[in-house]
């Protein structure tokens, strides 16, 4: 369960202090899929960034199973990062001249599991996005889509508790995106991990089992349904992967 | 993150930007390369000067003259106190050893034997069977460095050659143009001519009076003295000895007998430029020299002759690995530069690393190991070159050098080469770790929002 109580995050100081959040609170359940929607500037992204402990709040409480992390020393933020939690970024992030094996590789390395019992967790992770295949490739030489295929992989090699999004379908094309949805969607339902996709794309967010409406730093409407679009496509990933 | 998988992140980063990390390395190579060849020749030099003295010096011995040799007036020739004991020795006036000296040397404990430097000057030498005249230096022969032959025998080590013997060096065979084997036994004639005292006006009138003009003519005339002495050996050719090559080997006897027949009557009769005293086996030659010195003469072991040589090849040496440490300087604004932009370049790198929870002094690390690979891969090349190029060079400098078969000026010492690379690999670390802390304190977010 995330619990966040009333944060705020003040960037700059005193005439220059420009509020991002200014007291956001809501709890997020374990294994629920989120999506934090806002338009640009609305501090939709600083709320993710506060939420994963990369950027600290300036007050307030985030609980992550009970733990709060805006008291933990940043090591332990950084370990607890590395081992509860990952993320999939708009712009991809995977280093190009790396192989898409090496790419998977970084997080375990992060997290110090050790070299033998990496192979297995990186080559089920490549399976699951069906790029096993492209193991040896140099991430460059992949295609959109399939780089955030390999980003998707990248963050679910080492179990992630949550998995953060921030706009993971905005520099893909539609069919392509759909993809990359269906991926996260199914770890989320499969490995019952709690997603949390930051989206400006209002279909993206009815998918989700809850929306977050950001606007100018505060929570606009929390909706809460069940979603019908996960049933929308059927087919198996395997079937779409044709259209790639 | 574990140290091996950073190494090994740190490596590949490098292998992806092949043509920068090379270019900054070889920026260390050219510092790594002239640090390991002076390192290399100031070994060469010193196992060259050791050789050097332990051929030509024994010990066991001190060399003593009347006063400090490197006596700053004597060399440059300023004014100087008069002593009626002074002579004259390669255009410089020096203090002579006179016999007393020879005798006081003689008492002091420790003191096996004194030998004083005969010089003997001869007109001319000629060998059995050949018409031609020819000129040759005389040295008396060291029994306490056993010099190789190339015909006939020499005495064991410690002992001296007959009083009617000579030992002649190969290049005088050559010269003559017979086989070294042809000429031991044979006879070489030493032909010394006396300066002899200038007689006095009243020696000339009763020479004229008993005599006539024949008795002074007589009496002006030069001495003159015709030594014959048996070949016994032909000492080969040797690139280390100094005085092998240059004269003829007499015993120390004739050599005393020589010299005092030469100065008889003059004021250089028993007075010596220089003595080598041989310290007994069981006395300790520092002390000897010591106690040599506490009698006001001027002393040195073979021990301060090669400090002296050392200390000259250890100045050069600084001097040619100070250009070395200024490259090496050079290239750490290489290595600063080069991190910098690799920074600026990976900053979304940086960001993922970060978000993934990997701690600042990890990535700070993972730079400081690409610097300290650099510096390796330069260290390495430049030892490498250092060695190829050495390795190929040295027949050629030994040959320029007149070195002497087997003997190289550039020598490496493995572990001198693998401190060198350890030591680059350290000044990287050092050089890189302005731009590792920038990557360590770069604010993941900031990092992520580019592209």
């Amino acid at each position: 369960m995330i619990e966040v109580k009333n944060v705020t995050k003040v960037y700059g100081k005193k005439a220059q202090a420009f509020t991002a959040l200014g007291g956001v609170s809501f709890t997020i359940p374990d294994g629920a899929s989120v999506a934090i929607v806002g338009k640009s500037g609305s501090g939709k992204s600083t709320l993710m960034h506060v939420m994963s402990g990369l950027d600290r709040a300036t007050s307030g409480e985030i609980r992550i199973g009970g733990e709060n992390i805006l008291t933990l020393k940043q090591k332990k933020v950084d370990a607890f990062r590395s081992e509860q939690m990952s993320f999939i970024f708009q712009s991809f992030f995977v280093q190009g001249n790396e192989s898409c094996y090496n790419n998977v590789a970084l997080p375990l390395e992060i997290a110090q599991v050790p070299r033998r019992a990496r192979r297995e967790k990186i080559e089920s992770a490549l399976a699951a996005v069906q790029l096993l295949d492209k193991k040896r490739a140099k991430a460059k030489d992949l295609s959109g889509g399939q780089r955030q295929r390999l980003a998707i992989a990248r963050a679910i090699v080492n179990d992630p508790k949550i998995l953060f999004a921030d706009e993971p379908t905005g520099n893909l094309d539609s069919t392509t995106g759909e993809v990359i949805e269906q991926l996260l969607f199914s770890y989320n339902k499969r490995r019952k991990a709690t997603l949390i996709v930051v989206t400006h794309d209002h279909d993206l967010a009815q998918k989700c089992d809850i929306q977050i409406y950001i606007k100018d730093g505060h929570i606009d409407t929390i909706e809460r349904h069940k979603e019908k679009a996960t049933t929308a496509d059927k087919r198996p990933l395997s079937a779409r992967r044709i259209m790639l | 993150m574990k140290r091996v998988d950073i190494m090994r992140r740190a490596a590949r980063n490098l292998r992806q930007a092949k043509g920068r990390t090379l270019l900054t390395s070889l920026a260390i190579a050219v510092g790594a390369f002239t640090i390991a060849v002076s390192l290399a020749a100031g070994e060469g030099a010193r196992q060259y000067a050791d050789k050097l003295i332990k051929s030509n010096v024994d010990p066991q011995s001190v060399f003593v003259t009347r006063e400090p040799m490197n006596d700053a007036a004597a060399m440059t020739g300023g004014l100087r106190k008069y002593s009626e004991n002074s002579g004259d020795y390669g255009g410089v006036s020096m203090e002579m050893l006179t016999a007393d000296d020879v005798a006081t040397l003689k008492t002091i404990p420790g003191v096996d034997q004194v030998r004083p430097t005969y010089l003997i000057s001869t007109q001319f030498v000629t060998f059995e069977g050949i018409e031609q005249r020819y000129t040759s230096d005389v040295t008396v022969y060291d029994p306490t460095v056993l010099a190789t032959v190339a015909a006939g025998t020499l005495p064991a080590l410690g002992e001296q050659i007959g009083a009617d013997e000579a030992v002649i060096p190969e290049s005088y065979a050559n010269t003559l143009g017979k086989k070294p084997s042809e000429l031991v036994g044979t006879t070489i004639t030493l032909t010394l001519v006396k300066a002899g005292k200038v007689p006095t006006e009243a020696e000339t009138q009763e020479a004229m009076l008993r005599g006539g003009v024949e008795a002074v003519k007589a009496l002006y005339a030069q001495e003159t003295r015709e030594v014959p002495l048996t070949i016994r050996a032909v000492s080969a050719q040797s690139s280390t000895s100094f005085s092998a090559s240059t004269a003829v080997f007499i015993s120390d006897v004739k050599a005393e007998d020589l010299s005092n027949w030469l100065t008889e009557g003059t004021d250089q009769y028993q007075r010596y430029i220089s003595a080598t005293v041989i310290v007994a086996k069981s006395a300790d030659v520092t002390e000897v020299k010591d106690s040599i010195k506490d009698k006001g003469f001027s002393a040195m072991t073979a021990q301060d002759i090669s400090g002296m040589i050392f200390t000259m090849v250890n100045v050069l040496q600084g001097i040619v690995t100070g250009f070395g440490v200024l490259a090496l300087i050079a290239s750490v604004f290489g290595i600063i530069n080069t991190q910098y932009i690799s920074v600026l370049e990976r900053t979304s790198q940086i960001g993922l690393m970060k978000a993934l929870g990997m701690p600042g002094k990890g990535v700070g690390k993972l730079f400081r190991y690409e610097a300290a690979w650099i510096g390796c891969i330069g260290g390495v090349i430049g030892v490498l070159l250092a060695f190829g190029i050495g390795t190929a060079m040295n027949p050629w400098i030994t040959e320029v050098l007149t070195l002497g078969e087997g003997n190289s000026l550039l020598i490496f010492v493995w572990w001198q080469n693998i401190a060198l690379v350890i030591g680059l690999m350290l000044v990287a670390i050092v050089a890189g770790w302005f731009p590792s802390r920038k990557a360590a304190k770069l604010d993941p977010i900031e990092a992520l929002r580019t592209e």
